[in-house]
C-alpha cells in the first residue's frame, strides 16, 4: 500500500518545493468563475454517465434533471460574472434559468406519464426490456 | 467575481456535497435513495445560487424542483414496482461493455472540459482584468443603501425585483408561451396516464380493441354504456 502511494507523495513534495501548492491553495481560497463552471461541468458529466449506464428509466430521468441543473449553474455563474464586469443589471442568465426550470417541470410531468402508461402495458421500467419498436 | 472568507468555505462544502450527491444518485441501487440524493444535490446547487447572489432562483429551485418535481418522481417510484432491482435480483447498470465505454467517454469529457475551462477562463481574466479589479468594492458601495435584514447579518437584496422587471419587460412573450407549455404538459400527462377503463368511459377506444378486452375483463364490459354498433 505504502509503495503504491510513494509516487504520489513524491509528486506532492516536488510540487510543494516549487511553491505550486501555495498558489493552488491561494486559488482554492478565492474561488472564481472557473470553479463554478468546473462544478457545473462535473455535474453535467455525472448526469451523462447516468443516462448512458443505468437501466432504470426513472433514474435516467433523474440524471436528465441533473444535466439541466448543471446548465442552470453555468447560467447563474455567468450572470454574476457579467454583473461584476460592469453591467450591474445583467440578469438574462437568471431569467433563462427560470425557463429551464419550467421546461424541466413540463418534461418530468410528460415523461412520468409515459412511464406509468408503459408500466401498465409492459410491466417493466428497464429500458433494455422495452423493445417493441425494434424489429 | 472572487469569493473570499466564509463564502469560499461554503462554496467548497456545497460544491463537494452537490457532486457527491450527484454521484450517489447515479450509483444508488434503491431508486428512492436515488431520488433523495438528487434532492440533496439540488439543495446544494441552490446554496451555490445563493453564493452567486441569485436568491430568487435559489428559492424557485427549492420550491419547484424539490417541492414539486421530485415529489412527483417519488410518487411515480411508488406506483411502479422496482422491487427486484432493490433486492439485488436485477443488474442496475447496462452490460459491462457499454458501461466501460461510457465511463471512458465521460473520463475523456472531464479531462477536456476542465482543461478547456481553465484556459478559457485565463483568457477571460486577461480581458476583464481592469473591470474585475474593484468589482467587490463597487458591489459593497452599491448595496450600501439597501435595508438590513432582521438578524442584521446581511442586507435585503433587490435581486427579485430586478428579475421581475427584466422578465416582464424583455421576456413577456416567452413567459406566456411557458404557461401554454405547462397547460399542454398537464393535459398530456393526464391523457397518457389514463387506464383502458377510463378511456372506455369517455368512448375513446377502438371498438375492436374494447370488444376483445371486455371478453377478459368483466368490469370493462359494465363501463360500456351503450352497445357498439
Amino acid at each position: 500500500m505504502f509503495t503504491l502511494l510513494m509516487p504520489a507523495f513524491a509528486l506532492l513534495f516536488q510540487e510543494a518545493s516549487r511553491g505550486r501548492l501555495a498558489v493552488a491553495w491561494q486559488k482554492a481560497e478565492h474561488p472564481d468563475l472557473s470553479k463554478f463552471l468546473i462544478i457545473g461541468a462535473l455535474l453535467f458529466i455525472i448526469g451523462v454517465a447516468g443516462v448512458l449506464t443505468r437501466r432504470n428509466i426513472i433514474v435516467i430521468f433523474m440524471s436528465i434533471e441533473l444535466i439541466l441543473n448543471a446548465a442552470n449553474l453555468n447560467f447563474i455563474a455567468m450572470s454574476r460574472y457579467l454583473q461584476d464586469t460592469g453591467n450591474e443589471n445583467a440578469v438574462a442568465g437568471q431569467i433563462f434559468t427560470v425557463f429551464v426550470i419550467v421546461v424541466a417541470a413540463a418534461e418530468a410531468a410528460i415523461g412520468l406519464g409515459i412511464v406509468i402508461a408503459l408500466y401498465r402495458n409492459k410491466e417493466t421500467i428497464l429500458i433494455d426490456e422495452i423493445d417493441i419498436l425494434k424489429w | 467575481m472572487v469569493l473570499s472568507g466564509w463564502e469560499s468555505v461554503f462554496f467548497w462544502i456545497f460544491s463537494i456535497a452537490a457532486i457527491f450527491a450527484g454521484l450517489l444518485t447515479v450509483m444508488a441501487r434503491n431508486t428512492i435513495h436515488s431520488a433523495l440524493f438528487l434532492i440533496s444535490s439540488l439543495v446544494s446547487v441552490a446554496a451555490l445560487f445563493i453564493l452567486l447572489q441569485a436568491e430568487f432562483i435559489a428559492g424557485v429551485q427549492i420550491l419547484v424542483y424539490v417541492g414539486g418535481v421530485m415529489v412527483l418522481f417519488l410518487f411515480v417510484i411508488m406506483l411502479v414496482n422496482v422491487g427486484s432491482e432493490e433486492r439485488g435480483n436485477e443488474e442496475i447498470f447496462n452490460r459491462p461493455r457499454q458501461v466501460t465505454a461510457s465511463i471512458i467517454f465521460c473520463g475523456l469529457l472531464v479531462a477536456v472540459l476542465i482543461g478547456a475551462l481553465n484556459t478559457g477562463y485565463a483568457g477571460f481574466e486577461e480581458r476583464d482584468r481592469t473591470k474585475l479589479q474593484g468589482s467587490a468594492e463597487a458591489r459593497l458601495t452599491r448595496d450600501k443603501d439597501l435595508a438590513t435584514s432582521a438578524t442584521g447579518a446581511s442586507r435585503i437584496t433587490n435581486d427579485t425585483s430586478r428579475i421581475g422587471n427584466s422578465l416582464y419587460r424583455f421576456a413577456s412573450l416567452p413567459f406566456e408561451i411557458a404557461s401554454v407549455l405547462l397547460l399542454v404538459a398537464i393535459i398530456g400527462s393526464v391523457m397518457l396516464a389514463r387506464t383502458l377503463k377510463q378511456e372506455a368511459s369517455v368512448d375513446d377506444v377502438d371498438p375492436e380493441v374494447l370488444r376483445k378486452e371486455a371478453a377478459t375483463d368483466p368490469e370493462l364490459a359494465e363501463v360500456q354504456s351503450e352497445p357498439i354498433a
